[in-house]
C-alpha cells in the first residue's frame, strides 16, 4: 500500500542588523530584533497560522488518516516564542493530534554537519530536547539543514540513535532508480527517504507559474499524477518549505484550496494513504542500498553545497566561524556559545551566494541585503567583533587573497 | 542604413567618456552593417576608425587657408564627381573671399602652401592642420557672453546673376544651396542663430573657455555647409555641443533626428548649470524625433529638466570596448600600501568631497592606506584645503590630470576604485576600473549602477557607509577577490553590440514613426 509522505521545513534565521566596520569593539548586539519580529509576524499571518489551521482541519476531517511531518528549527521556535507565541501554540496543538511527526534537525539550521562534527552532535541533541519540551516527541527520523547529506553525515546521525534520514532524490545519485522507495544508506540498517523533487516542486515552485504548461494545478490533476505511481513505488516523498503555503505561493494563487482538496483526492484511490516518515520506515523494508558519492542538498539545480560555499567569501567566512569552535565551547559561557551558534545559521552564508548573479538568473530569493557582498561585509564585521570583544582573541592574521 | 552622426570628440583625443562611447558604439554599429559618416569638429590624425567615414568639417575652411595652428586631422577624399563637400568647399571659398581682404596678412598666410598637409600612402586620406580642440566638460565661466553676430548667410546672399547681355541666369546649384541655408537659418531658434559665426575663418580664441559657444557655432555652420547630401536615413547627434548643428541639419534635410544624451548640463554642474547650455539642450530635445539616454537615470532627469515625455526617450546603456581590457596592465599592485582611487573630474558632479570625507573616516582604522585623487577641476583647491584641515595629508595624494597610459597604470595600481558621483548619467570609468580588476564602489545615483550587479553601491551622501565599504574592501581580501572576478565576467557581457542593436531598433522605430 503506497503512501504520501509530507514533510515541511519550518525555519527563520536570526537576521543580523546593519553592522558597519566602525561598530567593531563598541557594539555587541548583532541581531535586528525589529526586523526579525516583523518578518516572523508577517510569515505567521500569511503562512504559519492559516496553514496550521488548515492542517488541523484536515486531520480532524479525515479522523487521523491525514498525517504530516515537520522539521522546525530551534531558531524558528525561539522567534515564535518571542514574537508570535500563537504560532508555537498552534504547532503544539498539531503535535497533540498524534498525526504529526516532528523530525530531528540541527537546532541552529547550521552547516556543522559538514564542518564540525562535535558541534553537529551538540546541536542535534539540543534540538531533540526542544522537540521533547514543546511537542513531547523524541525524533527518530532526521533531516539535516537544507537536506544536506553525504555518507559520513548519515553515519554520524545513525550513531546518534536515529533510524533514518530524509535526503534529496538527486538524479545523479539515483541514476535509473526511483525515489519512491525506502533505501538503505551506506551505514547498515540506517534508512533513507528520498525527495521526489519533480512532484514536490510542482507544488512548491510551479504551482502559480502561468508559463508552466500544466498551469493551473488542481488537486484532482495532482492526485492523478500521484496515482500513476501505484504499483511502481511505496512512498511518495513530498518535501518542501512550509512557507510554500501563503508566503511563496500567495493565498490568491489558490494554494490553500489546493491543500484543502488534495487529501480527499489522493485517498479516492483506495490503495493510497498518508504516512509520516517514521511510519514509512517502519512499514517498508529498503529495496536496495544507496551510497552518496558526493554531498547533496536540495538547493538550486546544482543540488550541492555551492549555494553556501561556492565563492571565496563564503569559504572564508565558514572557515573563520568554525575555526573558533573549540575555543568557544571550552569557555563555558552559554551566552557566547549561543551567539556563535546563531552566527552559524546557514542563511548567513546563503546570502553571500554570487552564483545566481553570474547566471543572470532572476533568482528572487529573500535576502535582507542589497548584495552578497554587503552580506559578507556585515557578517565579517560581526564575526570580527565576536572574536575580539566576546572572546578577546587577538586579531586574526589576515587571510591571503 | 546610413547614419549621419555628429560627435564632439573621438579617441585618442578625448576629455571624458563621450569620445570613448562614440568609438564603442560606432564600431559595433558598423559590425552590424550600419554605414556611418561621423563628423567631429577636429581630428588629430591619430584616430583609428576604419569602420566609418570620419569627417572634420573645419578642414574645409583650412582648404582655403584660414585655419589657425593646431594638430593634424584626416579628411577622406571622395571620387571625382562633384560631391556636396566640394560644393561646400566652394561655398566657403566664396564666403572667405569676401571676408579676407586681398593683401592682408591672413590672405598671405592663406595663399602660402601649408607644410602641414600630408597625404597617406593610398591617397585616400589627407591630413591637415586644424584648430585645436575645446573640451565641453571643463566648465564654462559664468561671464561668458554669446557675441551677437551678423547672420552668416544673410551677409553673403546668393545674388541673382546676369548674363553679359543683361538676361537673368538660372541659379547654379551653389546658389540654390545657399538659398536653402538662408531659409534654414531663419528657422533656427534665435539662441542658436546667434551662435553662428560671421565667417568660417575664425580660429579658436586665445582663451578657450570664452569661445566654446563660438566653437559650437562654427561647428554648426561648417556642418550645415558640409551635409547637403540627403542620402542618409537618420541623423544621430551626441550631446549638446552638436545639438545646434543637428537642429540645423534637420531643418535643412528633413531627416529624422535622434539625439543621444550622454550627460545633461545639470548632471555636470548642478545648480551652477549654464542656462545657455540648458537652453540648447531644451531646443535640441524639442526638435528631436527620438532622444536616447544612456541610463534610466538620465532618462528621468531629461524628462524632469526639460518636461520631455518619457515615450520619446529610449534607454541605450553603454557597453565596454574590449580594447579596455588590456591584460598587460592587469594586477600591477606594486605599491607597498593599499590604494583607494578617485579618478575623474574634480567637480561637483563627481562627488570628490564625499571621497575626502570618507577617507578621513577610514584612515584611523587602516593607517597605511593611500587615497589618490586623480583629475583636475574647479573643486580641486577646496579638496586640497579640506585634506589639510582633516589632517590626512600623509594618506592623500593629488595627481592632477592623467593622460592615457598614466590612467591605465593608475587603475592597475588601485586596490579599490570609488565613484561617489552626485549625479552620473553613466560612469564608464567604473567599467574601466573593473577591466583592471579593481573592485569598485559606485554611487546608487549613477547610470552604471543600473547595469552592474557586482559592485558595492552606496548613496553618495552616506559617507559612513562609503567608509565602511572602503575599509571592508581593504580588510577582507576574499571580498575584493570575488567582486573583481564576478564584475570582470559581468563587464565582458556588457558589450557594445547590445548597445548597437538597441540603437538600430531606435532608428527603426523612429523611421516608422516618421514615414
Amino acid at each position: 500500500m503506497p503512501s504520501v509522505c509530507f514533510y515541511f521545513q519550518v525555519h527563520q534565521p536570526f537576521r543580523l542588523k546593519h553592522y558597519p566596520f566602525f561598530n567593531i569593539g563598541k557594539d555587541h548586539k548583532y541581531f535586528d530584533d525589529e526586523k526579525n519580529a516583523t518578518i516572523m509576524r508577517k510569515v505567521a499571518r500569511k503562512c504559519y497560522l492559516p496553514t496550521n489551521r488548515a492542517m488541523l482541519r484536515l486531520i480532524d476531517r479525515f479522523e487521523g488518516k491525514f498525517r504530516i511531518s515537520y522539521a522546525v528549527t530551534g531558531v524558528a521556535i525561539e522567534q515564535m516564542r518571542d514574537y508570535s507565541p500563537e504560532v508555537l501554540d498552534s504547532f503544539v496543538a498539531l503535535a497533540k493530534t498524534g498525526c504529526v511527526e516532528f523530525v530531528g534537525e540541527t537546532y541552529y539550521h547550521s552547516l556543522s554537519g559538514v564542518y564540525d562534527e562535535p558541534e553537529f552532535r551538540d546541536q542535534v541533541s539540543k534540538h531533540g530536547k526542544l522537540m521533547k519540551k514543546y511537542f513531547n516527541q523524541s525524533p527518530t527520523v532526521f533531516r539535516n539543514t537544507e537536506l544536506i547529506y553525504n555518507d559520513r553525515v548519515g553515519e554520524i546521525v545513525a550513531s546518534l540513535g536515529y533510524k533514518g534520514m530524509i535526503a534529496e532524490g538527486a538524479d545523479d545519485i539515483l541514476g535509473w532508480r526511483s525515489p519512491n522507495f525506502v533505501y538503505e544508506s551506506s551505514t547498515p540498517g540506517f534508512k533513507l527517504l528520498l525527495k521526489n523533487y519533480r512532484l514536490s516542486d510542482d507544488i512548491a515552485f510551479r504551482f502559480s507559474n502561468r508559463a508552466w504548461p500544466e498551469f493551473p494545478l488542481t488537486a484532482p490533476k495532482f492526485a492523478n499524477w500521484v496515482h500513476r505511481i501505484s504499483g511502481n513505488g511505496e512512498t511518495l516523498n513530498l518535501f518542501m518549505d512550509y512557507e510554500t503555503f501563503g508566503e511563496h505561493q500567495w493565498e490568491s494563487t489558490g494554494i490553500f484550496e489546493f491543500l484543502d482538496h488534495l487529501p480527499a483526492e489522493i485517498m479516492k484511490h483506495s490503495d493510497w494513504d498518508f504516512r509520516t516518515p517514521s511510519e514509512v520506515l517502519e512499514r517498508h523494508q529498503p529495496v536496495a542500498p544507496i551510497s552518496f558519492g558526493r554531498t547533496v542538498s536540495w538547493a538550486d539545480v546544482d543540488r550541492d553545497l555551492t549555494a553556501w560555499q561556492g565563492n571565496h567569501m563564503q569559504k572564508s567566512a565558514l572557515a573563520q566561524i568554525y575555526e573558533i569552535g573549540k575555543e568557544v565551547r571550552s569557555r563555558n559561557n552559554p551566552a557566547a556559545l549561543d551567539l556563535w551558534r546563531k552566527l552559524q545559521t546557514s542563511d548567513h552564508f546563503y546570502y553571500m551566494c554570487t552564483k545566481w548573479m553570474a547566471d543572470g538568473d532572476v533568482h528572487a530569493y529573500f535576502s535582507p541585503y542589497g548584495s552578497p557582498y554587503e552580506a559578507f561585509i556585515n557578517f565579517m564585521n560581526v564575526l570580527t567583533d565576536f572574536r575580539q570583544s566576546v572572546l578577546n582573541l587577538r586579531a586574526r592574521k589576515e587571510a591571503t587573497a | 542604413m546610413r547614419v549621419l552622426m555628429l560627435g564632439w570628440e573621438y579617441p585618442p583625443h578625448i576629455s571624458g567618456g563621450l569620445g570613448t562611447a562614440c568609438e564603442g558604439l560606432t564600431r559595433a554599429l558598423a559590425r552590424q552593417g550600419v554605414e556611418i559618416d561621423f563628423i567631429v569638429p577636429h581630428l588629430f590624425g591619430k584616430e583609428d576608425a576604419p569602420h566609418m567615414r570620419l569627417i572634420d568639417p573645419s578642414v574645409l575652411a583650412k582648404e582655403v587657408g584660414v585655419a589657425g595652428p593646431g594638430p593634424v586631422a584626416n579628411f577622406p577624399r571622395q571620387g571625382t564627381s562633384e560631391s556636396s563637400e566640394q560644393t561646400a568647399i566652394r561655398f566657403i571659398e566664396r564666403l572667405v573671399a569676401k571676408t579676407v581682404s586681398p593683401g592682408s596678412p591672413e590672405a598671405e598666410k592663406a595663399a602660402s602652401p601649408t607644410e602641414a598637409v600630408t597625404e597617406e600612402a593610398d591617397g585616400r586620406i589627407r591630413f591637415l592642420r586644424v584648430p585645436s580642440f575645446l573640451s565641453p566638460y571643463l566648465g564654462v565661466p559664468p561671464d561668458t557672453v554669446i557675441r551677437k553676430r551678423d547672420n552668416l548667410f544673410r551677409r553673403h546672399p546668393a545674388r541673382q546673376r546676369f548674363a553679359p547681355d543683361g538676361t537673368p541666369l538660372a541659379p547654379t546649384p551653389e546658389d540654390v544651396f545657399v538659398q536653402q541655408l538662408e531659409t534654414v537659418e531663419e528657422r533656427l531658434p534665435p539662441l542658436i542663430r546667434a551662435m553662428l559665426p560671421e565667417t568660417l575663418d575664425e580660429g579658436p580664441a586665445a582663451d578657450h573657455y570664452s569661445d566654446l559657444f563660438g566653437e559650437v557655432g562654427r561647428f554648426t555652420a561648417r556642418v550645415m555647409a558640409l551635409a547637403q547630401d540627403r542620402n542618409y536615413d537618420v541623423i544621430h547627434a551626441h550631446d549638446w555641443m552638436t545639438f545646434p548643428a543637428a537642429i540645423a541639419l534637420k531643418a535643412l534635410t528633413g531627416l529624422p533626428l535622434i539625439l543621444h544624451v550622454h550627460s545633461l548640463e545639470y548632471d555636470r554642474s548642478g545648480h551652477g548649470a549654464n542656462w545657455q547650455i540648458e537652453q540648447i539642450e531644451k531646443e535640441g530635445i524639442a526638435a528631436a524625433d527620438t532622444v536616447i539616454a544612456v541610463s534610466y537615470y538620465t532618462r528621468s532627469s531629461i524628462s524632469q529638466r526639460h518636461g520631455t515625455s518619457l515615450d520619446k526617450i529610449e534607454v541605450v546603456h553603454n557597453g565596454v570596448y574590449s580594447k579596455d581590457t588590456v591584460d598587460s596592465y592587469r594586477r600591477e599592485r606594486d605599491w607597498p600600501s593599499k590604494i583607494v582611487l578617485f579618478l575623474g573630474r574634480v567637480t561637483f558632479q563627481k562627488g570628490p568631497d564625499y571621497f575626502v570625507e570618507a577617507a578621513a573616516r577610514v584612515v584611523p582604522h587602516v593607517p597605511d592606506v593611500l587615497f589618490v585623487m586623480a583629475g583636475s577641476g574647479d573643486m580641486l583647491p577646496r579638496m586640497m584645503d579640506r585634506v589639510n584641515e582633516l589632517g590626512i595629508g600623509k594618506n592623500f595624494l593629488f595627481t592632477g590630470f592623467l593622460k592615457g597610459p598614466e590612467v591605465e597604470k593608475m587603475f592597475s595600481m588601485a586596490d579599490c576604485y570609488v565613484m561617489p558621483s552626485v549625479s552620473e548619467p553613466f560612469g564608464l570609468t567604473a567599467l574601466e576600473a573593473i577591466s583592471f580588476n579593481a573592485p569598485v564602489i559606485i554611487s546608487r545615483q549613477s547610470g552604471v549602477s543600473e547595469v552592474l550587479s557586482h559592485a558595492l553601491k552606496v548613496n553618495f551622501w552616506d559617507v559612513d557607509q562609503l567608509a565602511n565599504l572602503i575599509v571592508s574592501v581593504l580588510q577582507y581580501p576574499e571580498l575584493a577577490q570575488d567582486i573583481s572576478i564576478m564584475a570582470g565576467e559581468e563587464v565582458r557581457r556588457l558589450r557594445w553590440d547590445a548597445a548597437a542593436s538597441k540603437s538600430i531598433e531606435v532608428y527603426g522605430k523612429t523611421l516608422a514613426r516618421f514615414s
